[in-house]
């Protein structure tokens, strides 16, 4: 179980990441969704305690209600592996080119989990399987050039699980991996998460494998979460125009040749270039006059859901009258 | 695989045939006759002439580099000049001692590197780092043969702890242990500078790539990190630099035997050019190229044992 509250991430030039609260409880699949630059993977890296040096953490994060913010590299070290796990962007570089795969998952199992040599190459043999890696036995021995792109992620997440993790974080999993491939590894990660009651963050900006993957979603932009709720209602209905935004650009095949795919124009402003008010502002079709200006509170659009959104504001407001 | 190998061992073959030829050449253009040496100024021209026909040198030179070769492939290097003993015996009562040298030296060579060049890397950009760049800077700076004299002078005859030099042979282990301390120190410690930035360097090259990110996910500390990971991904450089760095051992050996008074090669390569004994001196610089080929032959072979992906790449 993890539990973030008003975590905020600074570097010298300014916030990178405003505000994040966040929940994944065992068996919970939570999204996260934004372009590049909207500070998903920092998120990623802080639950890790990964965050690279010159960056300060504020806020709380509780993993199995012990608090983790400011705690030091031994105390992270100890929860990396056994309660939350992660796995990465890129299988082809993720590997340790030098050993054989079977070596690389025994690893864990031997150094944190004490098993003999026989017994860790018979557990990772088991991972493999469960990993749905084809042909177990012979890939244990091979190195990492010698696999695909997907053999070689789900080795990953074979060695992500070896440890029997509470969360399994997953930064943008099938990114680099082709259409097919990507789509059987969503399945696989749905699948082990139910099996093993284990929480999923999922984090992408493809929303056709959030969509597939999780049952809550986070939409970040610029650092800040602009909206939250039900993945299948939030993208039914987004309430926010950065959600609204990245939905309308995804290719579909009926409306292929009958229109330009729409686009957000621009990209991310880097955080000490980013609007003092609304962090979409400048990007954002609907906007009105005080979206740059002043920042947008949250509005809660159903149970457990909200946006923020100065649109949103108004049109409660104007309700309430 | 095998065909690289294969591959590696003719090439190994062929550098050393050709070393042969051109130490062989070289020694045989040089100034200075034999018999003039051997039988001393005063002799007369008929003595050394019917010297020069029992050592053969009134041959063709094709005939005596044969008639060399082949008596060097069964381990005879011919007669001492100055010694009048077989160079074979000259050379083997001295290589145990010039061996453990340059393995030592090797060894210490190594390891300090490593643990320098893993620490720098490990503190990249803080004062630990600064600490051991700058240290290392200085060593390379430093010739070997000054460090030596600097010391002889702090540990020997100051402080009275180790032996200035000299070798009482192997009957004594902890005596002879004793005069190779400084030996070895006044070769590693300007060879390990030079390794130590290439260490860190590389190192540093690898703590960027995912998989060190990976290793860290996985919960493993830094150090298990550093050594299991980042460390063998950064071997490939490492060794290129070992093996050209053991030509430098080679010759810094002839060096610090000549300021230590170690009876080793180095010492005899010396002694025999200063006694213009051609013959041993011809034997020696065959064998320490010999030495030098090799150990490039065996830095070949150790890039496809590091990394499975030259295996195949290399065929």
């Amino acid at each position: 179980m993890i539990e973030v509250e008003g975590l905020s991430i600074t570097s010298a030039a300014g916030p990178i990441l405003r505000d994040v609260g966040l929940h994944v409880a065992p068996g919970e699949r939570l999204g996260v969704v934004g372009e590049s630059g909207s500070g998903k993977t920092l998120l990623a890296m802080s639950l890790m305690g990964m965050v690279p040096d010159g960056l300060s953490v504020t806020g709380s994060i509780r993993i199995d209600g012990a608090e983790m913010c400011g705690a030091d590299e031994s105390a992270w070290r100890r929860l990396r592996a056994r309660r939350m796990a992660m796995i990465f962007q890129e299988p082809m570089s993720a590997l340790n080119p030098l050993r054989r795969v079977g070596d690389t998952v025994a690893e864990p199992l031997i150094r944190h989990l004490g098993l003999a040599p026989r017994a860790a190459r018979d557990k990772a043999l088991a991972l493999f399987d469960e990993t749905g890696i084809l042909d177990p036995e012979r890939r244990l021995s091979q190195y990492p050039h010698q696999l695909s792109g997907g053999q070689r992620q789900r080795v990953l997440i074979a060695l992500a699980l070896a440890c029997d993790p509470e969360l399994l974080i997953a930064d943008e999993p099938t990114t680099a991996l082709d259409a097919n491939v990507a789509l059987r590894i969503t399945r696989l990660l749905v699948r082990l998460a139910e099996e093993r009651r284990m929480g999923l963050l999922f984090i992408s900006h493809d929303l056709a494998a959030v969509s597939r993957t999780t049952e809550r979603l986070m939409v970040m932009y610029g650092g800040d979460v602009v909206e939250t709720g039900a993945t299948a209602e939030v993208l039914r209905a987004p309430a926010h125009p950065y959600t609204a935004g990245l939905l309308s650009a995804r290719p579909s095949l009926a409306a292929h040749g009958k229109r330009r795919l729409p686009t957000i124009p621009g990209s991310v402003p880097p955080p000490q270039e980013l609007p003092r008010g609304c962090r979409f502002s400048g990007r954002c079709g609907q906007e009105i006059a005080r979206c740059a200006a002043e920042m947008p509170q949250p509005v809660t659009t159903a149970p457990d859901s909200w946006a923020a959104c100065h649109l949103l504001q108004a049109r409660a407001k104007g309700a309430g009258a | 695989m095998s065909y690289f190998i294969a591959r590696r061992l003719a090439g190994f073959l062929l550098t050393l045939w050709a070393v042969s030829v051109v130490v062989f050449a070289v020694m045989n253009v040089l100034p200075g006759d034999p018999a003039l040496t051997i039988l001393g100024i005063d002799s007369t021209e008929e003595a050394r002439a019917a010297l020069r026909a029992r050592l053969g040198l009134d041959q063709p030179v094709i005939l005596r580099y044969l008639d060399w070769v082949a008596g060097a492939l069964r381990g005879d290097f011919g007669e001492s000049y100055s010694f009048g003993v077989p160079v074979s015996g000259l050379i083997a009562e001295r290589l145990p001692l010039t061996f453990s040298l340059a393995l030592s030296g090797m060894v210490v060579t190594v390891l300090l590197a490593l643990v320098l060049g893993i620490t720098a890397a490990a503190r990249h950009g803080r004062p630990g780092d600064w600490g051991i760049m700058l240290l290392s800077q200085m060593g390379i700076a430093i010739p070997a043969f000054w460090l030596s004299m600097l010391l002889v002078l702090l540990f020997a005859v100051k402080l009275r702890w180790l032996p200035p030099g000299g070798f009482p042979g192997w009957g004594d282990p902890v005596a002879a242990l004793r005069s190779l301390v400084l030996p070895t120190a006044a070769l590693a410690l300007v060879q390990s500078a030079v390794l130590a930035r290439v260490t860190r360097s590389a190192a540093l090259e690898v703590m960027r790539l995912d998989f060190v990110r990976t290793a860290r996910a996985t919960g493993f500390g830094s150090r298990h990190v550093l050594w299991r990971h980042v460390l063998p991904n950064a071997l490939v450089p490492i060794v290129t630099i070992v093996g050209l760095q053991f030509a430098g051992l080679v010759t810094g050996t002839i060096v610090i035997e000549n300021v230590f008074y170690l009876p080793g090669l180095g010492r005899l390569l010396f002694q025999s050019i200063a006694n213009r004994d051609l013959i041993t001196v011809q034997a020696l610089v065959m064998l320490f190229a010999a030495l030098v080929v090799t150990a490039n032959f065996l830095v070949d072979i150790a890039y496809v044992v590091i990394d499975p992906r030259l295996r195949e790449a290399r065929g």
